[in-house]
């Protein structure tokens, strides 16, 4: 807009002093060499930036139609507001609005910046007025897309920007149809699920929604278990694995729980043990391949240098961590070091070579259980071996 | 006359005894005779009814004498809190009856019982299969009763393994005339809920509630069956769609001061009409039995359900008694789709059959 003034210049000599003032110099000597910036040009960018917008609208709300615009009504919504200005400073507006109608902002531009307005605010209304009649849906596991919608963009600057989350290998994680990431875990707070949920929702072609399980400790808690079933997670029960994964999902589970998560410092990158096999049931009786996944990073985003039982068990926790913020600063406490993140999607391992009755041979379930733990460990040895630094990666 | 099926329906002078004998006594085929200990406030047409208590022991040749077939027990004071009284009627007088089944020959027992009977705990999976243990019913109310018969129930067929014992395990059921936790937690005019927790919960309609009895007492499927309408609804959807504002508590405050004000003699039963838990973990249960063995479709949406009884409740805010619902658009519209559903499940179940048919043909050729 720092050109406008240049531009209508000798037509409201009158105008706006104090704009005219400051403003000229600048304008006047890099208009002309940055960007020949006729009228007419300006114009079009402009009419072509608030087109695509509109497309933009249409697109989301094919049956929306605007209230109809008219030269009364958008001079009546100019007037109405006029009221609320000074005298001083309404007057030199109006002036000024006149003298670029006519040029600059044409009924044209008027209508879209009418449409997206009245757009943005109907919407908004509809919105809150649907969630409180409880006009939304939500699948039988609770799903809620609009809530995943609310609070993308955070997850999206933890993932872009504050732990600057590499991955290798989505190729690997199936189009659609069911899989099984199987992933380590660390870090104290589940972020890592957070985090590989992320990357697939943002860097898979197909935008896939992964079902986590999570541990029987989260549903107690308050707000933590609305917000996960929410995000379309669920208790990790094999009952509901194994019906995810028959619903053709990709669900992901972390089969350490809290002997990974509640890791020590001085234990990172050594994982314990892999549950009882229970992944590799579900992996078994939905013939659902497995796909190692290896989060390195996640471990040093809190340094934990002992656990309190005493602590724990009074809370009613799994485990109660004592970083050196944690729980000195109190919430403060909570905040996770920016360390780099690596995600490693590994090959999947295929489960339709054995049979549905193989979910009845404890052997093989636990060979297969060590054999994925295995595969994970060294996709961590194999990233941990090219890391540099933990902070820069 | 003589070839006709002989149903015995317990508890039949109100509630849902008196439903299922209203609606049984249209289908052609079939002698309804309602018991109950106390008598009946309206006559019922096509209704045989005899004043007797379930723990009679003469009921067995009552039984044999009029040739009963099936019977549907609904005798059960679901809506009173446990005391040694209403333990000797729910659970002794379903003991009793079932034995006095045995020995009359009777071939098929129908039972409703209650989701509640899994118990809302947080390790419960999202879906809750009916061969799961049993773990509800630790408070005070009469879902400990049910956990008893269910109990009771397992040995009984032990016992009596010829016997087809039909067990209907109902969602919370909600609908404009009918009293359950549920009505009573969505009907009152404060209804609080515990802050952060959101659970899935599952409803059925109470015309769908008698429609599954009704079918239990049409067709032979042996067995436990979770009842629910379509689709699980998170608490909050719950609360909004039947136009209530969810006032939270902190759940902590609610568990401790819950015991408190009803030693004090405050009416929190009243907000809290079931346990907390309930309100806290979730408790869905799987419906794939219902709908694949039972062969069962709840003509009621959870939606459609929560819509009407909402409506309902706020029509009765102003006009008491006459429940005039003819100005609710939204009745109407749920009332079209409801149809249309219906009558595409109608022809998809009747293409079942043909391919069934066409298949077996196809066997034989």
């Amino acid at each position: 807009m720092d050109a406008v003034p240049d531009d209508s210049a000798g037509e409201s000599a009158t105008v706006v002093t104090s704009s005219q003032s400051s403003a000229p110099e600048p304008p006047a000597s890099e208009a002309p060499a940055a960007e020949p910036s006729a009228p007419g040009d300006l114009d079009e960018q402009f009419n072509d930036e608030l087109g695509k917008m509109v497309e933009r609208v249409k697109k989301l709300a094919p049956d929306y139609v605007a209230p109809p615009f008219s030269v009364k009504g958008a001079q009546a919504a100019i007037s109405e507001n006029l009221d609320r200005l000074t005298p001083e400073f309404g007057r030199p507006l109006l002036v000024k609005l006149r003298s670029t109608a006519g040029d600059f902002l044409d009924a044209d531009t008027w209508r879209g910046v009418w449409y997206v307005v009245s757009y943005a605010a109907q919407s908004q209304a509809d919105f809150i007025k649907r969630r409180m009649s409880g006009d939304y849906a939500t699948d039988d596991w609770g799903f809620d897309r609009e809530f995943l919608d609310a609070v993308q963009p955070f997850l999206t600057f933890l993932y872009r920007t504050y732990w600057r989350v590499e991955i290798t290998g989505m190729e690997n994680v199936p189009e659609s149809g069911r899989g099984l990431l199987v992933s380590n875990h660390s870090g104290q707070l589940p972020w890592d699920g957070v985090m590989v949920a992320t990357a697939v929702y943002l860097e898979h072609p197909a935008q896939r929604l992964v079902r986590t399980l999570y541990a029987s400790w989260f549903p107690t808690v308050p707000f933590f278990s609305t917000a996960f079933v929410k995000l379309g997670q669920t208790l990790a029960t094999v009952d509901n694995g194994t019906r995810l994964l028959e619903e053709d999902q990709l669900v992901a589970v972390y089969p350490e729980g809290y002997k990974g998560v509640g890791k020590l410092f001085r234990e990172r990158y050594q994982l314990a043990r892999f549950g009882r096999g229970g992944f590799a049931k579900m992996a078994l009786a939905t013939q659902s391949p497995i796909i190692p996944v290896s989060v390195v990073g996640a471990e040093e985003t809190y340094i934990s240098l002992a656990k309190s039982r005493v602590v724990a068990s009074l809370l009613g926790f799994p485990f109660f961590p004592i970083t050196p913020t944690f729980p000195w600063l109190g919430p403060l406490g909570f905040i996770p070091i920016p360390t780099k993140w690596y995600i490693d999607f590994g090959e999947p391992i295929p489960m339709a070579e054995y049979g549905r009755d193989a979910l009845d041979h404890l052997v093989l379930v636990s060979q297969l259980t060590d054999e994925v733990r295995n595969v994970v460990q060294q996709m961590i040895h194999q990233r941990l071996a090219q890391r540099r630094s933990v902070l820069l990666g | 006359m003589e070839d006709n099926k002989v149903v015995l329906i317990t508890g039949a002078a109100d509630g849902w005894g008196a439903r299922l004998a209203a609606r049984l006594a249209e289908t052609p085929g079939l002698r309804v005779i309602g018991i109950d200990a106390k008598r009946p406030s309206e006559a019922h047409k096509g209704l045989d009814f005899v004043q007797a208590d379930v723990r009679n022991p003469l009921l067995v040749d009552f039984m044999k004498e009029e040739k009963v077939d099936t019977v549907c027990h609904l005798a059960f004071a679901e809506n009173e809190p446990h005391s040694e009284k209403t333990f000797d009627l729910n659970v002794m007088g379903t003991m009793k009856l079932a034995g006095a089944c045995a020995q009359a020959g009777v071939c098929k027992m129908v039972f409703k019982s209650s989701t509640a009977v899994y118990g809302a705990f947080p390790d419960n999976s999202a879906f809750l299969r009916e061969e799961l243990p049993l773990r509800g019913g630790q408070s005070a109310d009469s879902t400990r009763h049910l956990v008893e018969i269910e109990a009771f129930n397992n040995g009984f067929l032990r016992q009596a393994p010829e016997m087809c014992l039909t067990v209907l395990r109902c969602a919370s059921i909600v609908g404009p005339s009918i009293d359950t936790p549920m009505t009573r937690f969505l009907g009152s005019h404060v209804t609080p809920v515990l802050l952060g927790f959101d659970p899935m919960l599952q409803v059925l309609h109470e015309d769908d509630a008698v429609a599954a009895l009704a079918h239990a007492v049409e067709r032979d499927a042996p067995g436990v069956f979770n009842i629910a309408a379509d689709g699980a609804l998170p608490l909050s959807k719950v609360m909004s769609l039947a136009g209530k504002t969810a006032v939270p508590v902190v759940h902590l405050a609610a568990y401790w001061g819950n015991p408190f004000f009803r030693a004090l003699g405050w009416p929190v039963g009243h907000f809290w009409p079931m346990p907390l838990d309930y309100l806290r973990y979730p408790w869905v249960a799987d419906l794939t039995k219902m709908r694949e063995e039972l062969d069962f479709v709840p003509r009621y949406t959870a939606e459609e359900a929560l819509r009407e009884f909402a409506g309902r409740k706020r029509l009765e805010k102003y006009l008491p008694h006459s429940g005039d619902m003819a100005f609710d658009a939204e009745l109407l519209r749920d009332t079209i789709e409801r149809g249309r559903r219906q009558r595409k499940q109608q022809v998809t179940s009747l293409m079942k059959v043909t391919e069934e048919i066409a298949g077996e043909s196809w066997g034989e050729l």
